[in-house]
C-alpha cells in the first residue's frame, strides 16, 4: 500500500454551546489514499462535514474546539501547522465543494472573478492569465459560454450552474485531495446526475483523491472505492465498498441499506431506522447506537461498555460492534430485523 | 445601473407629494394661525383682513393647499406669513449650508470610526478591544447630548482660560474675522468641531454596534467559509468578502440617520448657538409662522428622501442582486 495522502488520527471536535457540548467528532481515525476516493455516509448531525471542515481549520473557533487529534497531509500535521503554510494548502493541493451551492458564493462579486482569486491566492499570474484559465475551468465543467458567464453574479446562475462553479474553483489549482461535502444534496434529481458526472470528470481529470461525504448510499456504491460509517460523531464502519454492501458488519450500516429503496424487491415502504439520532450533548454511555439496534437485544455490554473499533479480517475491515461477528452470513435477514425491532418497541 | 437610478428618482416624486400634502394638511390642523393677531388690540381688523387676502386663508383649505404649492415652486415658498418683505428662502439658503456642514462633518468621521470600531470588535470578538468598544458605544447611547455639549463647552474654555490656546471655539459659526478661502474654513472647521464631536459620539456608538452584528452575521456565512477555503489570506477574507456583505445593511441606516438629523440637530445648535436648520425652526414655530415651518418641514422631507435616493443608488452599486432585479 502505498503511504496514505491523508492521515485523520482520533481527531475530537467540541462545540461549547449554550446547551452544552456538542461533541460533534469523537476520536476519529482513517486514512485516505492517493487517486483513490472515499466515501463518508451517515446521517445527518453524525459529524461528517464538521470533520472535515476540522481538518481544513474551517471550524468557527469560538464555539468550536478540536481537542485532540492530528490530521497529516503529506506527512505534515494541518492542525499544528502556522496560518500562511495552512492557507498554502487550503485551496492549493487540498479543495472543497461544499453542500449549498446557493450560500456558497458570495452574492456581490461576479462569478468569474470568484474563482479567478482562487487561482490569484496560489499562483502569480497576471489578471489576463488567470481569466482565460478561469474560463476554460469554467468550460471544463460545463458551463455553456463561459466568457458571458464569467461577467455573471452567482444570482444570475441557477443551483446546478453555480455548483458547477464551485467544482471548478475547486479544482483550478489541480488539488492532491478534494473534499465534496454533499456536492449533490441540495440539487433537483436530474441536475444530481448532470453535477455527479462533472465531479467525476473533474476528479480524473486532476487524479485527486476524492473525499465524498453523502447521505446517498447510492452514491457512495458509484462513485466510492472504500466507505467510512459515521454514527454520533464516531467512525462504526470502515472498509472497501464492495464489502460494505455484501457483508456489513454493523448494524447501523445494515440499518441504513435496509432504508434504501430496492429495485430487486417489491416493496410497498422504506423502513427507516427506528429511534432518533442521539444527542451529542450526553451520548449514551456504551454503543451510541445502542437504543436503536436490532442486533443488542438489551445485552448489558452494549449499554455499559463502548465498542472500540477493531478489524474484523486481514483486509482493513473495521467496525465498532461488540458482536459484528453474528452479522455473518445474515445479508438475507436484512428486510426483516429491523422491521421487528421496530415493532417490538412498539 | 441608470435604469436602476432612474426608476428610484421616479420613484421619489410620488412621495414627494404625499410629503407635501401631509405637511401641508397637519400644519393647517394645528389651528388658525392669525388667531393671535385677531385678538390683539393693536392690530386692526383691516391689517389683519389684509394678511388673510394676502395669503388666501379665507378660502377653503383645498385651494390653499394649490395657492401654497404654486408659491413654493414658483417663488421659492414666498414671504413669512408676518413679514411680507421678507423671503422664507433667504433665511433657509443660509440655515441649510451651516446644517450640512456639521452633520456632514460629524457624519463622515462617525462612519469611519464606527464602521473601523464595528469591524475590528467583530473579527476580536470578546476581547479586550471588543468589550472597551461595548462599554464605551453603552456610555455613547446613554449619556444625555445637552450635557456632553455643555461638558465640552466648559473643557474648552478652561483650556482657553488656563493655556490661552483656542483648539476649538464654544459658540458660533466664525470668528469676527475669520478671513477667507482656507482662512476662513479653517476657522469654520474649529467651530465646528465640537457641536460635531457631540453628534458623532452617539452616532459612533450607532455604527459601530450595527457594523458589529452585521459583520458578525457575515463572518459566520457560507461564501466567506468559501473564500477561506480558497486559500486568501485572512485579510481578504474579512475585509473583502465580508466587509462588503455587511457594509449593505448600514447603508440604510446611516441614511436614516443623515435625513434626520438635517432637521434634528436642534439641540446641539442651539447650545452651541449655530445659526442652523434646528433654531430656525424652533423660533418660527414659536412665532407661529405657519408658511416658514411648512417651507422648512418640506426642505427636511426632501433631504429625506434624497438621501434615501442615495442610499438606494449605494445600494444597488454594493449589490447587484438589487440592481438587476
Ligand atoms: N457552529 C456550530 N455550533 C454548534 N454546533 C455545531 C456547529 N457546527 C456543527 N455543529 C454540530 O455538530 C454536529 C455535527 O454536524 P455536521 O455538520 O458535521 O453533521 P453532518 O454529518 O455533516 O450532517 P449533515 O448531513 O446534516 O450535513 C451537529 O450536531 C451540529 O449541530
Ligand atoms: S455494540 Fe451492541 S448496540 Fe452497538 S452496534 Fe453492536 S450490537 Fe448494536
Ligand atoms: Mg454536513
Amino acid at each position: 500500500m502505498p503511504d496514505p495522502i491523508l492521515s485523520i488520527k482520533d481527531l475530537t471536535v467540541d462545540f461549547r454551546t449554550e446547551d452544552g457540548v456538542v461533541h460533534a467528532v469523537n476520536h476519529v481515525t482513517y486514512d485516505v489514499f492517493p487517486g483513490e476516493t472515499l466515501g463518508i455516509v451517515g446521517e445527518s448531525g453524525s459529524g461528517k462535514s464538521v470533520s472535515q471542515l476540522a481538518v481544513l481549520g474551517l471550524i468557527p473557533q469560538p464555539p468550536g474546539r478540536i481537542t485532540s487529534g492530528e490530521a497529516y497531509f503529506n506527512g505534515k500535521n494541518l492542525l499544528t501547522m502556522g496560518k500562511k503554510d495552512l492557507r498554502r494548502i487550503r485551496g492549493g493541493e487540498v479543495a472543497m465543494v461544499f453542500q449549498d451551492p446557493m450560500t456558497s458564493l458570495n452574492p456581490v462579486f461576479k462569478i468569474g472573478d470568484q474563482i479567478a482569486e482562487a487561482i490569484h491566492a496560489h499562483n502569480d499570474v497576471s489578471n489576463k492569465a488567470a481569466r482565460s484559465r478561469t474560463i476554460e475551468l469554467l468550460k471544463l465543467v460545463g458551463v455553456p459560454t463561459p466568457e458571458r458567464r464569467y461577467d455573471q453574479y452567482p444570482h444570475e446562475f441557477s443551483g446546478g450552474m453555480r455548483q458547477r462553479a464551485m467544482i471548478a474553483m475547486a479544482i483550478a489549482n489541480e488539488p492532491k485531495l478534494l473534499i465534496a461535502d454533499e456536492p449533490t444534496t441540495a440539487l433537483d434529481v436530474t441536475i444530481q446526475a448532470q453535477i455527479l458526472e462533472v465531479l467525476k470528470k473533474a476528479r480524473d481529470e486532476t487524479g485527486a483523491a476524492t473525499i465524498l461525504i453523502t447521505h446517498d448510499l447510492g452514491l457512495v456504491a458509484e462513485m466510492a472505492d472504500r466507505v467510512v460509517v459515521m454514527y454520533a460523531g464516531k467512525v462504526m464502519e470502515l472498509t472497501d465498498v464492495r464489502t460494505l454492501f455484501e457483508a456489513p458488519r454493523h448494524p447501523y450500516t445494515v440499518g441504513l441499506m435496509d432504508s434504501l429503496p430496492r429495485m430487486t424487491v417489491d416493496e410497498e415502504w422504506l423502513r427507516p431506522i427506528p429511534g432518533q439520532p442521539p444527542s451529542l450533548i450526553s451520548p449514551p454511555p456504551g454503543c451510541p447506537f445502542h437504543p436503536r439496534c436490532f442486533l443488542s437485544n438489551g445485552r448489558e455490554r452494549c449499554r455499559e461498555e463502548e465498542p472500540p473499533l477493531r478489524p474484523l479480517g486481514p483486509d482493513g475491515h473495521v467496525s465498532a460492534c461488540h458482536f459484528a461477528e453474528e452479522l455473518e452470513g445474515q445479508q438475507s435477514k436484512q428486510v426483516e430485523t429491523p422491521v421487528e425491532a421496530a415493532g417490538s418497541k412498539g | 445601473m441608470i435604469t436602476y437610478v432612474l426608476r428610484r428618482l421616479l420613484y421619489s416624486i410620488p412621495v414627494l407629494i404625499a410629503a407635501s400634502l401631509l405637511i401641508f394638511f397637519s400644519v393647517s390642523a394645528m389651528g388658525d394661525p392669525l388667531a393671535e393677531l385677531k385678538i390683539n388690540p393693536l392690530l386692526s381688523k383691516q391689517t389683519v383682513h389684509n394678511i388673510e387676502q394676502r395669503n388666501h386663508l379665507d378660502k377653503p383649505i383645498i385651494v390653499q393647499y394649490g395657492y401654497w404649492v404654486k408659491t413654493a415652486v414658483t417663488d421659492k415658498f414666498g414671504s413669512p406669513l408676518l413679514i411680507p418683505g421678507e423671503h422664507i428662502w433667504n433665511d433657509l439658503r443660509r440655515v441649510l449650508p451651516h446644517t450640512l456642514q456639521l452633520i456632514f462633518l460629524s457624519e463622515i468621521f462617525a462612519l469611519i470610526f464606527g464602521i473601523g470600531i464595528g469591524v475590528y470588535s467583530a473579527i476580536r470578538q470578546y476581547s479586550f478591544f471588543d468589550y472597551v468598544a461595548t462599554s464605551f458605544s453603552f456610555l455613547g447611547f446613554a449619556m444625555p447630548v445637552f450635557w456632553l455639549a455643555l461638558m465640552l463647552q466648559i473643557a474648552f474654555t478652561d483650556i482657553f482660560i488656563k493655556w490661552h490656546v483656542r483648539i476649538f471655539y464654544t459658540s458660533g459659526l466664525s470668528s469676527e474675522n475669520p478671513g477667507s478661502g482656507i482662512h476662513f474654513w479653517v476657522d469654520r472647521f474649529q467651530h465646528l468641531a465640537l457641536p460635531a464631536l457631540t453628534l458623532m459620539v452617539l452616532s459612533i456608538a450607532q455604527y459601530s454596534r450595527f457594523m458589529r452584528a452585521s459583520m458578525l452575521e457575515v463572518i459566520n456565512s457560507d461564501y466567506v467559509r468559501t473564500a477561506r477555503a480558497k486559500g486568501l489570506v485572512e485579510r481578504r477574507v474579512t475585509l473583502k468578502h465580508a466587509f462588503r456583505n455587511a457594509l449593505i445593511p448600514l447603508v440604510t441606516v446611516s441614511a436614516i440617520n443623515f435625513g434626520a438629523l438635517i432637521g434634528g440637530a436642534v439641540i446641539t445648535e442651539t447650545i452651541f448657538q449655530l445659526d442652523g436648520m434646528g433654531p430656525y425652526f424652533i423660533q418660527n414655530l414659536f412665532s407661529r409662522d405657519t408658511y416658514a415651518v411648512m417651507a422648512w418641514l418640506m426642505i427636511t422631507a426632501t433631504a429625506v428622501i434624497l438621501f434615501n435616493l442615495i442610499a438606494d443608488i449605494l445600494y444597488g452599486y454594493i449589490d447587484p442582486r438589487i440592481r438587476y432585479e
